[in-house]
């Protein structure tokens, strides 16, 4: 049950997503919903159903995005899942957090970096580009911890975990 | 794994004695975290065919119990259970909550939280689904359970476009279909208007007269529920069982306790309490409008003791508020047309309407929540739409319908200051201030908790007190009871009395016609976007066919009394104070 | 409570027998463009994503219903988008690598260079390209039916599949939510003062009780889901198939193999 009310967790993360001009923008944005899952209820497996469930209600509103919501879904949930699993899901401190961060970014700025030419930039450009990239999910990833913290100062994980 | 399709033949012993469909033996439930029992070693039966409304003040764990009827506790949500449950012959506590579903099927409280699909066709289905029934079956038991909520024609469209009773039979078909002769509701109509109401009883009324259910049933207005409940459950504060009966028999003879224990009666028995202490003989307790009124119109009058006391009529003082030719569009529409008001200054007005008239609108503008035209709305003088935002709080309160919506600060004490140190005071008087108001609504010792931590009642004066902590002389509040019980109801209302008492006019959207003939002095009858009726509370209420066009219903006491011929002092009565035999 | 203005639960609309789009499976809608997409990831020249953009184009302009919509995006919104982000990207690009072609534009000591735009078109043609692929999947595919097949097709568990199904109901009650949330914020007078910093503030304050009832919600809505038996077996009854048939086998291996074509055909070499 846990699992089910965690998916959910996400499905708001969408709601706020989807109002936030920024969305589709900062791909970094794509973190929160992991990161305040895990950050709200600590266990094994939220990072990714929050992640699934957010994508497939992304998916509904903006078909079009499906396929990138599925990968951005499958990366972000993958990598954070898999950081916490590889510390046993013990380790719950913000390091951890901006380091799966860190991982996604470098995971992202691959492809982007082919799709985009971005061997065209000028240096500086191409230094900011991948820069950027890292910057963008470990910026939303402190946003993520503020919510999520300020979620467990309002009681809520109480509820049920 | 097979699911039996349907669950009487399932509920008979061996020796071919009828099992009754729901056992509860020796229950006690602790939440975790919690420290007592909340209920308590509680047991009872309940067989084919009958109606068991469940009361008991709240918090006495009346949610838990029926949770704990269908395997949701333990096996959803985390509490220690003692003793058993036994539904349809299995054990709520080794049985799954799907292996339970056949056999106990539940509604809830809230009709947006338990709908689903895209459908109403989806969503009967759903259930059915679940328990891995073929197509065929799925679609029977879909149309059966339809039909006799009365939405089969309608199966094709999005629930969101039904009503909230609507939404509620829905739910209740929802249930229907999984195919169990118990239904378990829990407060089906708190969020419902009076005709939303009047549809989910008549659903259930129908069900009943068939003959094959049986209803476990919460709920705190019985003035709706009491026509059709045969047997009453109490639970008392502790949780533990203090009456099982005929529901005749236990509101009748021990109404007086159960008003002690802040179980609220039907108004009908209430009105009734005090009559008879007025003199009145009135055996039995009447426990419908209709039976007062055929109790009283068999009695010979009594002389009135000690005059009715008269609702203080309030000099036309200065208006509080002013609304002249208000317009108002939200996106496309336009929601308010042409409406004309004047809010008496000191007074208690309520705006009552069906659902989507414009109440809401009409106060959101009035409070400059949205910014009116200009020139339409003017408090103590001033236009709202020329008012800067920081002048608004000193103008006018707001509380809206959910408290958690405007909790900005981390703790109680935060949340009193914020209001304080918008003013500009020096932090020694914000704290003397908050202080003060904390102490004054008391909360001063959840001063460093959170506000979301607090309990409903206590949310709701947090945010009425930091609406007024600007010190607005006019207060509006949006649907101020909704999804509270009448417990935390009355206590609110009797804080915004006594703060009319010190001078603040109170505004107030409602759906609670016995609240408005209690409290308010001025009803404001909205439909449509317009104004269809302004006045004292006794001439809106004495035109009903006013009442009926808005969508409305009279207030019990008002179908009770009203042109009672041979009890005039009676006849006037709108409220319960009203009446001769003095307070409770 | 208003209705929200796109309805994911909306039927597909009705279509003529030419608009085969609609009858396909989601899944191999995806898989269908999926080769396609990351070929287009790789190629730097104009020609290829040009070829794509037109394949794309005839798909939809057959196979999904003609609106007012798509004709706007396809007529307009894909093209002006084309011709601003070439524009910017080659602004971006490093004059330095494209010293040696002609210029095209001359602004003081700055020079723009026929290599950079090329360059920067590029870029621009490969998303529209791309775009237009996944309208492919998106504009004749439903939400609901994306799940339903995620579920029956690829075995995803079907309580994070319907969950999401379920889940497509909170977000109109959410953006109400919201709106009272800001208005009450409003009232409280915390969002006074302007400015970026302000703003960020002002919509962390929003987040915590939009999320604060968003869960609740969500508990009452799986307890309520819980007592109708859901996640009870493995499987469930699926009243709505949503098949993987012989046309799909047929769509994907056609889709494939005019993508290899196209590129093997275009591809600069
Ligand atoms: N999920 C929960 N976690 C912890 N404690 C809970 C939970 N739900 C209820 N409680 C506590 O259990 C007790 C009984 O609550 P319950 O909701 O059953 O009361 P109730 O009789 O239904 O009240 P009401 O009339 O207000 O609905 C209360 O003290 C309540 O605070
Ligand atoms: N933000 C909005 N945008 C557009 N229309 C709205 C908005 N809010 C409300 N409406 C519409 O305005 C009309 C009046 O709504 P309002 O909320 O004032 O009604 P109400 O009388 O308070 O109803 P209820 O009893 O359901 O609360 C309705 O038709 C509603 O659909
Ligand atoms: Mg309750
Ligand atoms: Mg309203």
């Amino acid at each position: 049950m846990g699992l089910l009310t965690a998916g959910w967790t996400v499905v708001h993360l969408i709601v706020a997503t989807s109002l936030l001009p920024l969305y589709g923008l900062v791909l970094g944005f794509h973190a929160l919903p992991g990161v305040i899952a895990q950050q709200v209820l600590r266990l094994p497996w939220v990072a990714l159903i929050t992640h699934g469930v957010a994508a497939l209600v992304a998916c509904a509103f903006v078909p079009t995005m499906a396929g990138r919501y599925l990968m951005v879904a499958v990366l972000f949930g993958g990598v954070q899942e898999g950081v916490s699993a590889l510390t046993r899901y013990r380790h719950w401190e913000p390091w951890r957090f901006f380091l799966s961060a860190a991982a996604t970014g470098v995971l992202l700025a691959v492809p982007m970096w082919l799709f985009l030419a971005a061997e065209s930039l000028s240096g500086w450009a191409a230094i900011l580009f991948v820069a950027l990239f890292i910057v963008g999910p470990v910026a939303w990833t402190a946003v993520g911890l503020g919510v999520g913290t300020g979620l467990t100062r309002a009681g809520i994980t109480r509820i049920r975990r | 794994m097979p699911v039996p399709a349907s669950a009487p033949d399932a509920a008979a012993s061996a020796d071919g004695i009828p099992l009754p469909l729901l056992r509860v033996s020796d229950l006690s439930i602790s939440h975790d975290g919690a420290e007592a029992a909340t209920p308590s070693g509680v047991s009872f039966e309940v067989g084919l065919g009958e109606v068991v409304l469940v009361l008991g003040p709240s918090g006495s764990g009346k949610s838990t119990l029926t949770l704990a009827l269908n395997g949701l506790i333990p096996q959803s949500v985390p509490a220690t259970l003692h003793g058993s449950v036994q539904a349809g012959g299995l054990d709520t506590a080794s049985a799954s909550v799907a292996q339970l579903s056949p056999h106990v099927a539940m509604v809830f409280q809230d009709p947006d939280a338990q709908l689903v699909t895209g459908t109403l066709l989806d969503e009967v289905a759903f259930g059915p689904e679940n328990l891995r029934l073929p197509v065929a079956e799925v679609l029977a038991r879909t149309e059966h359970a339809l039909r006799r909520v009365g939405l089969w024609e309608r199966r094709d469209e999005n629930p969101d476009v039904l009503s909230g009773g609507g939404r509620q039979r829905l739910a209740i078909a929802a249930a229907l279909a999984m195919g169990s002769p118990l239904l378990v509701l829990d407060e089906p109509t708190a969020n419902l208007d009076p005709v939303g109401i009047e549809e989910v009883y008549r659903a259930l009324a129908d069900l009943v007269a068939a003959g094959d259910h049986a209803i476990v049933l919460v709920e705190h207005n019985l003035d709706a529920a009491i026509g059709f409940v045969d047997r009453v459950i109490v639970l008392d504060a502790a949780g533990r069982l203090i009456a099982d009966g005929r529901a005749e028999s236990v509101l009748r003879d021990r109404a007086e306790e159960l008003h002690e224990l802040g179980v609220w009666l039907p108004t009908s028995a209430l009105a009734a309490l005090r009559l008879r202490r007025a003199g009145y003989v009135l055996d039995p307790l009447p426990l419908t409008p209709d039976d007062l009124r055929d109790a009283l119109a068999e009695h010979p009058p009594v002389p009135a003791g000690s005059d009715a006391s008269e609702r203080d009529p309030r000099p036309a003082a200065e208006p509080a508020a002013v609304i002249t030719g208000l317009t108002l569009r939200r996106g496309r529409t336009e929601v308010l047309h042409d409406v004309s008001l004047s809010v008496p200054a000191g007074s208690f007005t309520a705006i009552v309407g069906a659902n989507g008239a414009g109440k809401s609108s009409l106060l959101l503008a009035l409070a400059g929540v949205i910014e009116p035209p200009r020139g339409t709305v003017r408090i103590g003088g001033q236009d709202v739409a020329r008012a800067d935002p920081g002048q608004l709080p000193g103008m006018v309160g707001f509380v809206f319908q959910n408290p958690e919506h405007q909790f900005i600060a981390h703790t109680v004490f935060e949340e009193a200051a914020h209001g304080l140190r918008r003013q500009g005071l020096g932090e020694e008087d914000v704290r003397a201030r908050a202080d003060d108001l904390l102490d004054r609504f008391g909360l001063a010792d959840k001063a460093g908790q959170h506000p979301f931590l607090l309990s409903g009642g206590q949310k709701r004066r947090l945010s009425v007190g930091t609406a007024l902590v600007a010190g607005a002389p006019l207060l509006a509040l949006d649907e101020p009871t909704f999804g509270q019980d009448r417990a935390r109801a009355d206590e609110l209302l009797r804080l915004l009395a006594g703060l009319r008492a010190e001078g603040v006019t109170v505004v107030v959207v409602t759906h609670d016609m016995q609240l408005v003939s209690e409290y308010a002095d001025r009803v404001v009858v909205m439909a449509d976007g317009r104004v269809i009726a302004d006045g004292t509370t006794g001439e809106v209420f004495d035109d009903a066919a006013l009442i009926e066009r808005a969508g409305l219903r009279l207030p019990p006491l008002r179908r009770a009394l009203s042109g009672l011929a041979q009890h005039p002092a009676l006849a006037r009565a709108t409220r319960l104070a009203d009446l001769p035999g003095g307070d409770a | 409570m208003t209705l929200p203005a796109t309805d994911p639960f909306a039927p597909a609309p009705a279509a003529g027998a030419l608009r085969f789009l609609y009858r396909l499976n989601p899944l191999s809608k995806l898989a269908a463009v999926l080769p396609a997409t990351v070929a287009l990831v790789l190629v730097r020249d104009i020609w290829t994503p040009l070829v794509f953009v037109a394949l794309a184009y005839a798909t939809l302009l057959i196979g999904v219903r003609f609106t007012r919509r798509l004709a706007a995006m396809l007529g307009l919104a894909i093209p002006v988008a084309v011709a601003v982000i070439g524009l910017t990207f080659s602004l971006w690009t490093d004059p330095s690598r494209v010293a040696g072609t002609a210029a095209v534009l001359e602004i003081g000591a700055w020079t723009l260079r026929a290599g950079a735009l090329a360059t920067g078109y590029a870029t621009a043609l490969r998303l529209a390209a791309i775009i237009a692929l996944a309208l492919v999947a998106g504009l004749s595919t439903t939400g609901p039916d994306l799940a339903r097949s995620l579920v029956q097709q690829l075995r995803v568990p079907y309580r994070i599949g319907y969950t999401a199904l379920a889940a497509f109901r909170f977000v109109p009650r959410f953006a109400y939510e919201l709106e009272v949330i800001r208005q009450a914020h409003r009232v409280r007078g915390s969002g006074s003062g302007r400015g970026p910093l302000r703003g960020i503030t002002r919509w962390i304050g929003y987040v915590v009780p939009l999320l604060a009832g968003a869960i609740r919600h969500a508990e009452r809505v799986a307890l309520a889901m819980d007592a109708r038996a859901f996640g009870a077996y493995p499987d469930r009854t699926e009243r709505y198939l949503v098949p993987f048939r012989a046309r799909d086998v047929v769509f994907v291996a056609v889709a494939w193999a005019v993508s290899a074509a196209a590129l093997v055909v275009f591809l600069p070499r």
